[in-house]
């Protein structure tokens, strides 16, 4: 099972009469960038929450890096929320550091750290200047830092690229390519079709289940679609009659 | 209990608190200028003195009439009254009824002759304001210990006393003395409050308390980091507040300052964990405000501070041993005013402890709550 980073089965959840998780199963291999496309309120920010162990589920199992999700595997874990999850007052240095000593970092770790994101998401020159002053990119690439800094064999990056230009969006999903060199897992949620080319696979999500997994071409290729939006709709409207 | 995560957590409360210039300054200057109205109003000039009706006593051969006759003298030097002789008993509270004098302070002798000494000391006032009563009370008492410093071992003699502070017999205290410590409190508890709330309740909604909680870090630490965050800023207040009393106002502090810090600590520990545990009950930071007077008010009135808990309704009585306040306002003035040390609040400060204990386990309850 070392090669299956997150396995669902059968999952449910529901918050009073809307039910997030509905019989969502899915495996997510080591190493890969698995991309949850899919509407908003289709339960792929439960799905991660869920992973991140900040939930607790109704129905189904699921394990993470090889245990139940919670306090033992988050060491090995980085979770990125949907909002840039920051202290606004400090610095992103100072963001940086204090995320890095929850994880249990050293001082002097932490200081290698903050220079290597820095250098490699190009935000040198904002590092020491308080998070409110930067702009909403600085800031995302800030929240991927801290989630980064650890070290976590799997990122758990929710609606990454929300509110970024283009060109971020592109450095953004370049990083998440080099990081996947280094072997850290990925799972990332969006719901912008054209993402999902820069996944190794895609899972299409809604209402609460995933509707098919596969690459963006055998997504494209088994629904007759040109376009991965248009594979979604024809999946999702097939489902739904 | 990881100290380091623990320490992580309490150097990023004073370092935010550090960039936070405004709330930094706000933490001093609010109490400052709070403080030095309070001393304009209390204080013991700058104001119409308060007029106060006496009955000079029938002049006795044997003597009754000395001890009496010194207290209305002592009376007459206390600043901030003015002191008028009535008649008779009868005219005086006449006059008190019709608003032509604030109060009535009448004094009875005990014993017979050349050995006789102070006795009851009744206060007689419409009851309407605080303000009027308050100070005149405290000119009687302060009186009263004057004379039982001359005539006989202090501690026999009923004199007025303001809730369980008795005044020492060689002391002047000025009215600020018996609202410093009331202050340190309110202040202290106030300020605890409203930043830890707003900033847990901001924890909440920026997402980094999810941030938190998806990491290994556990509910008891983050508890213990908010609460080591925030000890150093209550103290500089509370330094502040007790040095402007002090220095400005000529506030006295009889008791070990040290005991001061510890009473006050006691309570900002519980009022942490009772901040960030209201912070889930609110959505925004506006509802967290809205928090305040409901929990800060009942606590300020029925301390101690405005009416004596022994002359409140008694189910308010109750209330009133129920919350956290009354406790460190009693130990304070004890510490303050009647210099008492460790031992002697010591059931104060097991009050407190009790109460930081509750609040740990709630925090703790409704951190646990929000994971897996």
């Amino acid at each position: 099972m070392a090669d299956i980073a997150i396995d669902a089965h059968g999952l449910g959840k529901s918050f009073g009469t809307v039910r997030a998780l509905d019989g969502f199963t899915l495996s997510v291999r080591t190493g890969e960038v698995l991309g949850l496309i899919g509407p908003n309120g289709a339960g792929k920010s439960t799905f991660i929450r869920t992973v991140a162990g900040l939930l607790a589920l109704d129905r189904g199992t699921v394990t993470v890096l090889g245990q139940p999700p919670g306090r033992g595997v988050a060491n090995r874990i980085g979770y990125m929320t949907q909002s840039a999850a920051l202290y606004d007052d400090l610095s992103v240095r100072e963001n940086l550091s204090f995320f890095g000593r929850i994880y249990g970092l050293g001082r002097s770790t932490v200081r290698e750290r903050t220079q290597r994101l820095s250098d490699l998401l190009r935000i040198d020159d904002e590092v020491d200047r308080p998070v409110h002053e930067l702009s909403g990119g600085q800031r995302q690439l800030a929240n991927l830092a801290c989630a980064m800094v650890h070290d976590p064999r799997l990122l758990l990056l929710d609606e990454p690229t929300v509110g970024i230009d283009p060109e971020l969006r592109h450095r953004l999903w370049d990083e998440f390519a080099a990081l996947q060199g280094t072997g850290t897992t990925i799972l990332v949620t969006t719901h912008v079709m054209d993402e999902a080319d820069r996944c190794d696979r895609v899972a299409f999500v809604a209402d609460g289940r995933v509707l098919d997994v596969g690459t963006a071409d055998e997504l494209r290729r088994r629904t007759g679609a040109d376009t991965v939006e248009e594979a979604f709709l024809t999946l999702r409207g097939g489902a739904g009659s | 209990m990881n100290r380091e995560r623990t320490w992580a957590l309490a150097l990023r409360i004073i370092r935010t608190f550090r960039h936070d210039r405004r709330t930094l300054g706000l933490i001093v200057i609010v109490p400052l200028v709070v403080m030095a109205l309070i001393g304009y109003m209390v204080g013991d000039s700058g104001k119409e003195p308060l007029r106060v009706g006496v009955v000079p006593p029938a002049l006795t051969p044997g003597g009754e009439a000395a001890p009496v006759l010194a207290f209305q003298d002592q009376l007459r030097r206390r600043p901030g009254i003015r002191v008028t002789d009535v008649t008779s008993e009868a005219m005086g509270r006449a006059r008190v009824a019709e608003g032509s004098l604030d109060g009535l302070v009448l004094a009875e002798p005990i014993g017979v002759g050349p050995t006789a000494s102070l006795g009851r000391i009744t206060l007689v006032t419409p009851g309407l304001d605080v303000q009027v009563e308050t100070p005149i009370a405290l000119a009687a008492a302060t009186a009263a210990a004057e004379v039982r410093g001359l005539h006989v071992t202090p501690g026999d003699l009923p004199g007025i006393t303001v809730d369980r502070v008795s005044l020492p017999a060689n002391r002047r205290p000025s009215t600020i003395s018996y609202a410093a410590p009331a202050m340190i409190t309110v202040f202290g508890f106030l300020f605890t409050f409203m930043i830890t709330s707003v900033s847990f309740l901001r924890e909440r909604s920026s997402g980094t308390l999810e941030r938190l909680l998806a990491s290994p870090i556990r509910a008891r630490e983050i508890l213990a980091g908010y609460m080591v965050g925030f000890v150093p800023f209550a103290s500089i207040q509370a330094l502040i507040v007790l040095a402007y009393a002090t220095l400005i106002l000529h506030a006295q502090i009889a008791g070990p300052v040290w005991l001061v810090f510890a009473v006050l600590i006691l309570l900002v520990l519980g009022v942490v964990n009772l901040g960030i545990a209201l912070s889930f009950e609110a959505r925004t930071e506006l509802q967290v405000i809205q928090f305040i007077p409901l929990v800060l008010l009942p606590q300020v009135f029925l301390c101690g501070l405005f009416w004596p808990i022994r002359t409140l309704w008694p189910p308010l009585q109750w209330i009133s041993k129920l919350l956290p306040m009354t406790y460190a306002v009693r130990a304070l003035r004890e510490v303050m005013l009647a210099g008492a040390g460790l031992i002697d609040i010591a059931p104060e400060l097991a009050a407190l402890a009790v109460f930081a204990l509750a609040m740990i386990v709630l925090g703790t309850a409704v951190l646990r709550r929000l994971r897996v």
